[in-house]
């Protein structure tokens, strides 16, 4: 690639490493902040490429109560919107007006509500844009896979807790996670969330928490489990909001591989 | 192989818009990720899940910094949880260079000692074909860079190698590795 970028590649492959030191570090920010669009690149794509590192660690499974102290941590906060400006037409003395100046306002008003209009309807638009795109991305991955030769059907029959529950689980034991569809399940309470477990011979491993929506219906994708043990049944039961470790409450969905 | 960043790309718009649901989803597909690492590069459990915290409570209070022209979402996360756990690597060895001793013996195993920790790595890394088949010269320099957060400077030192050869190796390494990536995506 002779782009006379050359040197800088060699230091912005060594800063994706994050091995660069010293004045060559220095430099190489200073050129970053610049705005180079040809190293942002470069460093975007080397990353990327660095990325088959992490992905070959065997994967680690997190403790649950992680996932519920991140999410006592971010309270819900208030979006803050830019104020808007009061106009400074408001504070006039309508009295003083001309009729042709109350005509203006009155043209000006009707733009601003339509604006308001116009602004609302994108704002929704974008809004259902973004849920059908994540909606078909979903899609594509379910169909993904699905067409993968390793995936194995997984179905789950409701028990006694849940007669008319039942569940697919598209389990791929080379990714170690799977997508999970559940149908007729109870309405989730408010302060319970369903749990999937992995079970290795007798041992559960706790596999994500999902809710279902009042149709009992849910498609929940696990997250990665990690290595070490072999599957031979999942199960969901019915637990604490947050999860828990062990299961504790009725189990309502199960299946074997 | 990786899953398809779409929906991770449209779980962080919406998590910029303070979606927790949107926030729990994009915790699971890429948590497991985050504390693997943290686990590989800090070597202490209660540290691992410290920075997965951190970077989770980053990722939620950043996403409307997030663009895909930054790259992918898994990339983006990675390098929040690499730089952290880099900077919280880089003062425990200042702490360590102003304090011989240490009472923390997990920790004491766990810096100073390369060469079990690579020992280490060979035996947690599940060498997918295309890490196994890069030469151990240039496999070395690049895990003691990427996960053990060595400058290069620290690397050729602890080699024993000059600087140049270590640059030349991480160099070699990373175009191998793009070589093969270019082979998979054919």
């Amino acid at each position: 690639m002779a782009t006379g970028h050359e040197h800088w590649h060699e230091r912005g492959e060594i800063y994706a490493l994050g091995a660069l030191d010293g004045q060559e570090l220095k430099e190489f920010e200073a050129h970053l902040a610049s705005g180079c669009p040809i190293c942002e690149a470069y460093l975007r794509e080397t990353r990327e490429t660095l990325a088959v590192l992490h992905r070959s660690l065997r994967p680690e499974a997190p403790p649950l109560a992680i996932k519920s102290r991140i999410l006592d941590q971010i309270a819900p906060q208030a979006i803050v919107r830019p104020r808007q400006e009061k106009t400074p037409w408001l504070n006039w003395n309508w009295w003083g007006l001309g009729i042709g100046a109350i005509a203006t306002a009155a043209v000006a008003l009707v733009l601003i509500a339509n604006l308001t209009r116009t602004q609302n309807e994108l704002e929704k638009a974008k809004a259902q844009l973004a849920a059908a795109q994540i909606e078909s991305a979903q899609k594509d991955e379910l169909l993904q896979l699905l067409s993968s030769q390793d995936v194995r059907l997984v179905e789950l029959k409701g028990l006694e807790a849940a007669p008319a529950a039942k569940a697919k689980l598209f389990w791929n034991p080379g990714a170690r996670s799977g997508i999970l569809l559940i149908n007729g399940l109870p309405k989730t309470p408010t302060d319970k969330a369903y749990e999937l477990w992995g079970i290795a011979g007798t041992e559960p491993v706790p596999a994500g928490v999902f809710r279902v929506d009042d149709q009992g219906q849910a498609r929940f994708r696990m997250p990665v489990l990690g290595q070490g043990k072999n599957f031979d049944k999942f199960a969901v039961t019915l637990e604490p909001a947050a999860g828990v470790e062990k299961p504790s409450g009725p189990m309502v969905l199960l299946g074997s591989l | 192989m990786p899953a398809d960043p779409t929906i991770a790309v449209h779980l962080i718009q919406k998590v910029a818009n303070q979606d927790r649901d949107a926030f729990s989803q994009l915790y699971d597909r890429f948590s497991s990720l985050v504390f693997t690492l943290a686990m590989r590069m800090l070597k202490v459990r209660s540290d691992a899940e410290d920075l997965l915290q951190e970077v989770f409570v980053q990722v939620w209070r950043q996403a409307q910094n997030y663009s895909t022209e930054r790259g992918s979402p898994e990339a983006w996360i990675v390098n929040i949880a690499r730089s952290r756990a880099i900077d919280k690597i880089r003062s425990i060895r200042r702490m360590e260079k102003s304090f011989v001793l240490t009472d923390d013996p997990a920790r004491a195993e766990s810096s100073d000692n390369v060469e079990s920790s690579a020992a280490e790595s060979e035996a947690r890394m599940a060498m997918n074909s295309a890490l196994a088949n890069l030469p151990e010269t240039q496999r070395k320099v690049l895990e003691l860079a990427y996960f053990d957060g060595l400058t290069q400077t620290e690397i050729a030192n602890r080699l024993a190698e000059p600087l140049g050869t270590v640059k030349t190796r991480m160099r070699s390494g990373i175009q191998r590795l793009r070589d093969m990536r270019g082979t998979q995506a054919v």
